[in-house]
């Protein structure tokens, strides 16, 4: 009997732990077929934006009015723009912008929500009432309306975007950490360590965040993802990142003047939003069932 | 029902008060002064003066909040900027646009989407699962497509390549044809989004429910298998599909902006944005104001559909 019950404490204790054991989890990413797939579009991405500028490609910046227009060839595999302008070359830096937004956002978005979401679900009461008071007003606007509102306040330019994005999206992470953290905050092995008067910091700390902190990785890994397509629609719009600062959507705002004859400018770069906004998702998928093997059935 | 509906309403005030609060606070946020901000720095101190004191910004900040809140109440929201026209002149005429094309994008794709995800878990659970898996593919790929470039490649294939929808010209409400053909193009990109949400969780939820053993039963009885699936597994995989619209209403109205401004479609989507360009903040936060109200609207609206649907559920 009493070895029956050490059994149960023991699972429920060791659940938390089997989820953090260093790079463990990494390493079954690896092994998981949809998350495989997934890296292995987005770290050659990767690679490439990160590496555009020491690899021979043409100056993005770098005008030529002799090849304007060109379509795509060996030479310019995007073609170029009105400017003649290399359009892959311009993409991929844009790429980079993109890719910082996105994991900027993620990261500050995932900091933010985890400070207030366990905080607001671990003491509950006035401050929990005051913290989802907050949340609520703001998710009464749609999510790129509201960044839209704060790029028209803050103005254009790369940091203001990644404010604006990160602003509409922490309620979002909040709400998500503090219902997982209610979801967890009842169970045993939370008592078990209030009977060993375990302080709050360290609840919050050792118990509770190492706990949600899959759930909340999966979502920063969507909130990367959507916040690249926010930073690409508001630089379409005209609000985000400004010319001649190249980025995903302002190439598309500019290659749309020109859709009839070079269809080239807004349709490629699009393209590579996709394929990144795809193999996010998929490693969110793969970190999904990698930590939770609950998910790997449907 | 009635008491029900009065209760969700008085719950709603806290919210309304903070939004609005909100948008007003943000607008009185922006770096340096609004006047400067919209006039840029080609305007004397005299005019300078004249223009604080015609937007009502020279009085203490509390009796600026008032006169916001009681000119909200009158539908008051001043005058615009560049123009000069009336604000609330301007939303009636952009709001009934944007309505339309909304409430026709959540009709359309609804009833599409509801289909396609049904019939995509009937065949599942039948074992076919080669349309399942096309139809889970091909609606990632069209969820995680940037709406922007989507109307880009539909405008290029259909309006400068085959020539069959223009993508400019006026919205004429008497003339439905012609109305229909100019606002084809952002209905379809549009319902694109929707259903591939839509279809994706009316899948999940219809599959789960066809496990039921109420379904066997009703098989069991000799009921068309139709008849089963539309009949009594959808109405009770309904629930999950209808919270999922009513979010999904929000990025609906996130690709309004959107579309709108591709397609120069006049409504509220262009009238922000435009604002937004022209740094008319009056025209900015009413707009905005407009768009929150919708949303909370429509929420509230799930909510009821919600209860209306299945008396058990308690607010």
């Amino acid at each position: 009997m009493r070895h029956r019950f050490a059994n149960l404490t023991l699972a429920s204790v060791s659940y938390p732990l089997r989820m953090m054991p260093g790079l463990g989890w990494l390493r079954s990413l690896l092994g998981n077929r949809i998350g495989l797939i997934g890296l292995s579009i987005l770290v050659p991405v990767l690679l490439l934006a990160v590496l555009v500028p020491v690899l021979p490609f043409a100056d993005p910046f770098k005008t030529n009015v002799s090849v304007s227009l060109n379509s795509p060839s060996l030479e310019h595999p995007f073609g170029t723009d009105k400017l003649g302008r290399d359009v892959f070359s311009r993409t991929m830096t844009g790429l980079q912008t993109s890719l910082s937004v996105g994991f900027l956002v993620a990261g500050i978005t995932l900091s933010f929500g985890l400070l207030f979401g366990t905080l607001s679900g671990f003491f509950g009461g006035k401050l929990d009432r005051l913290v989802m008071a907050g949340v609520d007003i703001f998710l009464s606007f749609p999510s790129l309306l509201l960044a839209i509102g704060l790029v028209a306040i803050f103005g254009a330019g790369f940091l203001p975007v990644v404010v604006a994005i990160a602003i509409a999206d922490i309620p979002r992470a909040i709400r998500l950490q503090r219902s997982l953290v209610l979801g967890i905050k009842s169970r045993a092995f939370i008592d078990a360590a209030r009977m060993v008067s375990a302080t709050p910091g360290w609840l919050m700390a050792r118990h509770l965040v190492p706990n949600t902190i899959a759930p909340m990785l999966v979502a920063a890994s969507i909130t990367a993802a959507n916040a690249i397509l926010t930073e690409a629609s508001l630089s379409f719009l005209g609000l985000g990142i400004t010319p001649p600062e190249p980025s995903l959507g302002n190439i598309i705002r500019e290659g749309q003047m020109y859709l009839q004859e070079a269809w080239w400018i807004s349709t490629l770069p699009g393209l590579v939003i996709l394929l990144i906004a795809i193999s996010l998702h998929l490693v969110s998928d793969g970190i999904r069932e990698v930590l939770d093997p609950r998910a790997r059935k449907s | 029902m009635a008491d029900y509906a009065w209760r969700k309403l008085l719950q709603l005030i806290p919210t309304v008060i903070g939004v609005v609060t909100l948008v007003f606070l943000a607008m009185r946020m922006i770096p340096g002064n609004a006047t400067g901000f919209m006039a840029g720095d080609n305007l004397s101190g005299d005019a300078l003066a004249a223009m604080t004191e015609r937007l009502g910004l020279g009085i203490p900040m509390w009796q600026q909040y008032v006169n916001y809140v009681t000119g909200l109440l009158r539908f008051d929201l001043g005058t615009t900027i560049v123009t000069g026209l009336p604000v609330s002149q301007l939303i009636l005429e952009a709001l009934p646009i944007t309505v339309m094309v909304a409430v026709l994008t959540v009709l359309i794709s609804c009833v599409i989407a509801v289909t396609i995800g049904t019939i995509a878990a009937y065949l599942a659970n039948k074992g076919k699962k080669w349309f399942d898996q096309l139809i889970t593919w091909l609606t990632m790929l069209v969820d995680l497509m940037p709406s922007f470039w989507m109307a880009l490649l539909l405008m290029l294939t259909f309006t400068l390549t085959l020539g069959w929808f223009p993508a400019s010209g006026t919205i004429n409400f008497s003339d439905p044809g012609q109305m229909l053909q100019r606002i084809a193009l952002p209905l379809m990109v549009l319902c694109a989004g929707q259903i591939a949400m839509i279809a994706r969780i009316t899948r999940t939820a219809v599959l789960e429910v066809l496990g039921e053993d109420y379904i066997r039963t009703a098989r069991a009885f000799g009921l068309p298998q139709l008849r089963v699936v539309f009949r009594h597994a959808l109405k009770n995989a309904a629930m999950p599909v209808i919270t999922v619209a009513g979010l999904a209403f929000g990025n609906l109205l996130n690709g309004t902006i959107i579309t709108e401004f591709i397609f120069s479609i006049p409504g509220i989507g262009t009238l922000l944005i435009n604002g937004i360009n022209s740094r008319d903040y009056t025209l900015v936060q009413s707009v905005i104001l407009v768009y929150a109200f919708l949303f909370i609207l429509v929420n509230m609206l799930t909510d009821f559909i919600y209860k209306y649907i299945d008396p058990r559920v308690r607010l």
